[in-house]
């Protein structure tokens, strides 16, 4: 059984009084464990397409099962659970609370699903030491630079165990050396046997998936695994 | 609980992050409270330095008199019109009433009181048994009060109030001093302790001679009658006792069966109904115009709340993106609000009964800090928070996610 499961996909957003098709009839399946890269130009639909299968929206048309569960009928709370604990989100743009310390962001999913502060500390350390920040846990973002917010955002995507990791644009705010740096954080954690799914327009950020989707005006215009020759990282 | 505990940490963080927006909201919030609290706590005060006031006749004891008090202009006209109460008639009911432990009789009149050169004019002098100090707990500060034998022998003693002592004997000994009330001679035998004022006016300004001296001099009291001041054994006879008193009384005034009284019964406890009836208008209005500005107050709440919640949009797209759920973004707001509304309450309730405690000094009352006024302040504050709050505070919770993170 797929992880992800998607049928005839569509998201509609009504304009005045034209209608935007931002994606159009997707269809797509993805195991547990693979390392999946979304490809596709800006306006594309892939941005769609990740709020989607992030469970941030809820399609149009079309069905989408995460885990065998039916995603579109869920109320506002059965998709902030889904996000809680099987979505671990990487943004462009981090997404930390900036007057927090990365402990706190990190903790952050586990105080909406009530584990007690104790452990919550416990795993939140832990995930900060898995992405080696464990000297900067109590730095707040405005203290670290790009790459290190980065990986404070991983570790808050790491914290809860989640079913998938997705990352949109993960690199999109980070310089070439430092964007290769959190690259390879995820190529170890696709090696640990985590699900990752990265969203880029960068031909070199694909390359570290196994298998590259290309969207382009919302439909799914190419699905090909990269052999494991060219793939950048793993070597 | 855990997540419970949690966001009311996330919310007090916030608001020590944003000491400024905090402290104007908190501003807003005092000043609303403090205003309720002194208005409620000055009123309060006044109440109960009325009921002190009254007490002082104590639970058992009642007043009789032609005409007590008039609710409309019409029942004045009639009541006004009654017989006056008669030394005769007081004196029947001293002699036939079984239930009345004591009965005081007594007249009042204003005159000129002469000391020297010292002149003092309408001095409310007040013609009443010797065992009026017995009845009403009037405190004796020098000297004594008549005794029966001054009374049976009207002898022409005086028991002076505070202002009359003062005004003619300031720094000397008044008690054998002879004053002169409306040409006659009379001996000081005791000064009343001080009572201070009530409603701006002094308490201190009588006099009071024998009854029997008073009747002597001023004769008969035509216009007001004769006053009774009557207790009964006990607080359970009260009823009883009246009911007596007002049997003698009809049957002495010669009042058909099919008529009501020609006269005013009357407790303490009656007297305060009374004056409770009165002011309650002006009280409703004072507290209605202070709340005003706890309804300014909370839209002070209301108008921060949504100025954070707009500038942290961001932040509830994050935390919605990481599973916050709406009542989890819905608490955290709400608690803010509640937690500045309700400090901003303490204060108020602290800073209003100070500021009560100060007016009413000024016209010699002291107030207590009282459990309802306390409680009420509280209910009402944090009320504020909620219901101002809960608006903001649900705009926060259902923004969509993606639109609150891509936001600017």
């Amino acid at each position: 059984m797929s992880m992800i499961r998607t049928e005839d996909l569509w998201r509609t957003y009504v304009m005045g009084s034209e209608q935007l098709h931002a994606l159009r009839s997707v269809t797509l399946n993805i195991d547990k464990g693979e390392y999946v890269a979304i490809m596709g130009p800006s306006g594309s639909g892939k941005s769609t397409l990740m709020n989607l299968i992030g469970c941030l929206d809820t399609p149009t048309k079309g069905e989408y099962w995460l885990n065998g569960k039916g995603v579109r009928t869920m109320n506002d709370n059965e998709l902030a659970n889904i996000r809680n604990r099987e979505i671990g989100f990487v943004f462009q743009t981090f997404n930390l609370l900036p007057r927090a310390s990365a402990l706190h962001n990190v903790e952050l999913p586990l105080i909406y699903n009530g584990t007690p502060a104790a452990e919550r500390s416990k795993k939140a350390k832990l995930a900060l030491e898995k992405v080696e920040l464990g000297d900067r846990m109590y730095h707040k973002p405005s203290e670290l630079s790009g790459g290190q917010r980065q990986r404070v955002a991983v570790a808050r995507a790491l914290v809860n165990d989640p079913s998938i990791i997705l990352a949109d644009e993960p690199t999109g705010n980070l310089d070439s050396k430092t964007s290769e740096e959190i690259m390879k954080l995820l190529d170890t954690l696709h090696r640990q046997g985590n699900t990752i799914i990265v969203v880029t327009h960068e031909a070199s950020v694909a390359r570290h998936a196994h298998r590259v989707l290309s969207i382009l005006d919302g439909q799914i215009a190419g699905d090909e695994t990269i052999p494991e020759h060219e793939r950048n990282g793993v070597h | 609980m855990a997540i419970f505990t949690s966001i009311f940490r996330i919310s007090l963080g916030a608001l020590v992050a944003n000491k400024l927006r905090s402290g104007l909201t908190f501003l807003g919030i005092i000043i609303g409270v403090t205003s309720v609290m002194t208005i409620v706590s000055a009123l309060e005060g006044m109440q109960a330095a009325i009921r002190e006031d009254l007490e002082t006749l104590g639970p058992s004891t009642f007043m009789v008199a032609k005409m007590m008090t008039a609710m409309s202009e019409q029942e004045f006209l009639d009541k006004i019109k009654r017989k006056p109460i008669t030394v005769d008639m007081a004196e029947a009911v001293e002699e036939n009433c079984v239930l009345c432990d004591k009965i005081s009789p007594r007249a009042f009149e204003d005159a000129t009181v002469k000391y020297g050169s010292e002149k003092l004019n309408n001095i409310t002098v007040m013609g009443g048994s010797s065992n009026f100090i017995d009845i009403v707990d009037m405190d004796v500060a020098q000297g004594q009060f008549h005794s029966p034998e001054d009374d049976l022998y009207k002898r022409k003693v005086a028991f002076v109030g505070d202002l009359v002592r003062e005004t003619f004997f300031e720094g000397t000994d008044p008690l054998g001093k002879t004053i002169k009330i409306e040409g006659d001679k009379y001996m000081v035998i005791g000064v009343a302790k001080r009572r201070g004022q009530m409603f701006g006016e002094s308490q201190d300004n009588f006099l009071i001679i024998p009854f029997s001296t008073f009747i002597g001099q001023f004769g008969e009291p035509r216009r007001q009658g004769v006053f009774l001041t009557i207790k009964a054994a006990s607080v359970e006879q009260l009823e009883e006792t009246m009911d007596e008193v007002r049997v003698i009384l009809r049957s002495y005034r010669k009042v058909p069966y099919s008529e009501p009284d020609d006269f005013d019964l009357m407790t303490a406890d009656n007297v305060l109904d009374l004056l409770n009836q009165f002011t309650r208008l002006f009280r409703l209005s004072l507290i209605g115009i202070s709340a005003i500005s706890l309804v300014i107050g909370g839209i002070v709440v209301m108008n921060i709340m949504m100025v954070s919640v707009t500038e942290r949009t961001r932040e509830i797209g994050i935390r919605k993106s990481i599973g916050a759920k709406q009542r989890h973004i819905l608490m955290q707001f709400l608690f803010e609000a509640v937690v500045l509304t309700l400090t901003g309450g303490l204060v108020g309730i602290v800073a209003g009964f100070l500021i009560a405690r100060v007016l009413t000094a000024q016209i010699d009352m002291s107030i207590q800090p009282s459990a309802v006024a306390i409680i009420a302040g509280l209910v009402i504050s944090t009320g504020i928070g909620l219901i101002f709050g809960v608006y903001p505070a649900m705009k926060a919770a259902r923004l969509d996610p993606i639109k609150a993170l891509s936001y600017e």
